[in-house]
């Protein structure tokens, strides 16, 4: 354990998108927001929500999960335990990353809680309703971007998120005015009406979740939506999943960008070898290695000793790299100068956070 | 206006759209349009070199044949769209039921391969001088066969997580029930002791009794039982089995 769990607090916004008090709708979404079709509440959900605040209870959740293990079977090989017990709770109007190295088994817990796969045990609810013995129940509610999926290489970008939209059961003006927000969101627009096998590989990566965007749909699943996107498509991404949760959806995605986990996501899942390894904010990953700030000592490695009593130390060659909590840095900085060593001080990133955490445990093993 | 997700009780409102999405990307098949008649078009030379007295025979059976290989299509087309594409998750983790799904690519097929075909049955019609009563036959056998190749066929599609093992093996399968029993030439040519058996292959029974219906072919009653029952049980059971699989494979099988 790394020594923190849930933190709630910094989404509570997010948690008080269902007003769902007595004498109200279950299905009224944040006042401040139009409310979108297709990302309305579940009734059962809101029923569930208004229940439990009035007992007092704890709130409803979108996504919940306990001991969810999955085993493949697959004839010539021996079976793969690709998740071990995974438990985790996802909150409507929260983004929350799935992170984890390689074969953590991310895309294997996605593709069970949107009943594209059958679990080998344990439970899972969205919105209240078991994804794995009422799929059909769940699937109104969510919208899936798989991993390394294309778009139809023979449609474009605007028929392709149209006609699904249509598929998906929703009229024309609706579906239209979705598909051309979702293309200008995407920025797609000078290419919404070019066959998507002319496209570059970002430009359908785009059209995929572009098509996935427009559902607006209460529960989004994404597989590494920005894989290929570069720095610009991928803010778009992110601004559009913003808006989305703003309106009430929730977001749960996978992604190897540590930076898009950072700037995107609220809450954060490290998943390795099929078990959650840590929850909780970025905030939370970075601090539990030791502290937020990373000092880098060019010629400091020699001095290792002194720094030892600030954070964790890393010696490369003749640098050293000390992670210290805010509080300590006058200090480590005195030390530093005594020393006569320059440093230049600077955040943790959550890719380092998440290096040490997932290699503390792979060390540990 | 209604939501998302009170359409959710209505699981097969999303088919008219997928099923046209299915057509759209398939029209752009330039190509594989052209190429779809040219093992009809073959054959049908065969048949009018060696025999031009059969030539209405091989009309009907190119019709029967070219609805069985629909089904070809539909392997191809399900299975390319879930392994190459992935698109198939988008469909299936949504409102759109996985039995609408499963029509909506069948549908799509039949309807962008259907052009030739109905050139075909217009150009045995007057060959042969069908009756309306044998054209309603006709129309009736297309179908069922339509039916159960498409069934066999999206069935075929869950079974393999590679397009090249299905290269391989959809022409194979679709090829042989098609060409090798008598669906372009008189039933009555077959061996005799082999006959029940291709009885039981969806185009040559349907060939058989259309054969039958024209006088080309003449069955016993129950060599026609045979033939009828068969299409009639293979057409609703495959159907159905193919609509639960649909639904089973959703989730891996
Ligand atoms: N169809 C399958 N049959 C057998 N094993 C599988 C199958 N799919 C995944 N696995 C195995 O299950 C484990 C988890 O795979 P999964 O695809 O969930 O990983 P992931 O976290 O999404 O990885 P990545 O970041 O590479 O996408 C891996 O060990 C993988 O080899
Ligand atoms: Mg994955």
């Amino acid at each position: 354990m790394w020594g923190f769990g849930f933190v709630r607090a910094p989404f509570s916004p997010a948690h008080g998108v269902v007003r769902a008090a007595a004498g109200e709708s279950p299905h009224a979404v944040d006042a401040r927001l139009p409310p979108a079709e297709g990302c309305r509440i579940p009734p059962r959900y809101g029923r569930r929500t208004a229940l439990r605040r009035r007992s007092g209870a704890m709130t409803g959740e979108a996504l919940r999960s306990t001991d969810l293990r999955k085993i493949y079977r697959s004839k010539g090989a021996p079976p793969t335990e690709a998740l071990t017990g995974v438990s985790m709770v996802v909150h409507p109007g929260e983004r929350v990353a799935l992170l984890g190295r390689n074969g953590a088994g991310k895309t294997t817990f996605l593709r069970i809680a949107s009943t594209l796969l059958r679990p080998t045990s344990g439970t899972i609810e969205v919105f209240g309703y078991d994804a794995d013995r009422t799929p059909d129940k769940v699937r109104p509610y969510i919208a899936v971007v798989p991993q390394e999926g294309k778009p139809f290489f023979h449609l474009t970008p605007r028929e392709q998120i149209y006609s699904y939209l249509r598929a998906r059961g929703l009229g024309r003006e609706t579906s239209k005015a979705r598909t051309q927000e979702a293309l200008d969101r995407m920025s797609l627009t000078e290419f919404a009406d070019r066959l998507s096998i002319t496209l570059s590989g970002g430009q359908r990566q785009r059209a995929m979740v572009a098509t996935v965007i427009a559902t607006e749909a209460p529960l989004l699943f994404l597989d590494e939506p920005t894989i290929g996107m570069d720095p610009f498509a991928r803010r778009s991404v992110w601004e559009s999943l913003r808006v989305l949760t703003r309106r009430g959806s929730t977001i749960l995605l996978t992604t190897h960008y540590l930076d898009e986990a950072d700037a995107l996501s609220q809450r954060l899942y490290i998943i390795d070898r099929g078990t959650v390894l840590v929850s909780g904010t970025a905030e939370d990953l970075k601090r539990s290695v030791g502290g937020t700030l990373k000092v880098l000592l060019p010629e400091g490695a020699a001095e290792v000793e002194r720094f030892r009593t600030f954070g964790s130390c890393v010696a490369d060659g003749e640098s050293l790299t000390v992670i210290a909590a805010p509080e300590r840095l006058g200090e480590l900085m005195d030390v530093a100068v005594r020393s006569h060593l320059t440093a230049t001080v600077g955040p943790v990133t959550l890719e380092e956070a998440f290096l040490r955490v997932v290699g503390r445990s792979i060390h540990e093993d | 206006m209604k939501t998302e997700l009170e359409h959710r009780a209505r699981p097969f409102r999303g088919l008219p759209a997928f099923l046209w999405t299915e057509v759209l990307v398939q029209a752009h098949e330039e190509l594989a349009m052209a190429t779809s008649m040219i093992v009809q078009i073959v054959l049908l030379v065969f048949v009018w070199v060696l025999n031009p007295g059969l030539i209405g025979v091989a009309l009907v059976g190119a019709v029967l044949f070219s609805m069985f290989a629909m089904g070809q299509r539909v392997l191809n087309e399900a299975a390319y769209i879930r392994i190459d594409h992935k698109v198939s998750d988008l469909y299936l983790a949504s409102p759109l039921s996985a039995e609408a799904y499963f029509l909506g690519i069948s549908a799509g097929v039949l309807l962008v391969y259907l052009a030739p075909v109905v050139v075909v049955a217009t150009l045995a019609t007057v060959v042969v001088h069908l009756a309306a009563a044998e054209v309603l036959l006709l129309a009736l056998l297309a179908v069922t066969v339509w039916l159960i190749s498409a069934s066999i066929g999206y069935v075929f599609s869950t079974a393999f997580r590679d397009n090249r093992a299905i290269w391989a093996y959809s022409s194979l399968f679709f090829n042989i029930f098609g060409v090798l029993p008598p669906v372009f030439y008189p039933f009555g040519l077959f061996p005799a002791p082999l006959r029940p058996i291709v009885l039981l292959m969806p185009p040559s029974a349907a060939a058989a009794i259309l054969q039958a219906a024209i006088g080309v072919t003449v069955l016993t009653r129950p060599e026609l039982w045979l033939a009828s029952g068969g299409l009639a049980v293979e057409g609703v059971g495959l159907f159905l089995f193919a609509a639960y699989w649909a639904r089973r494979t959703v989730r891996g099988g």
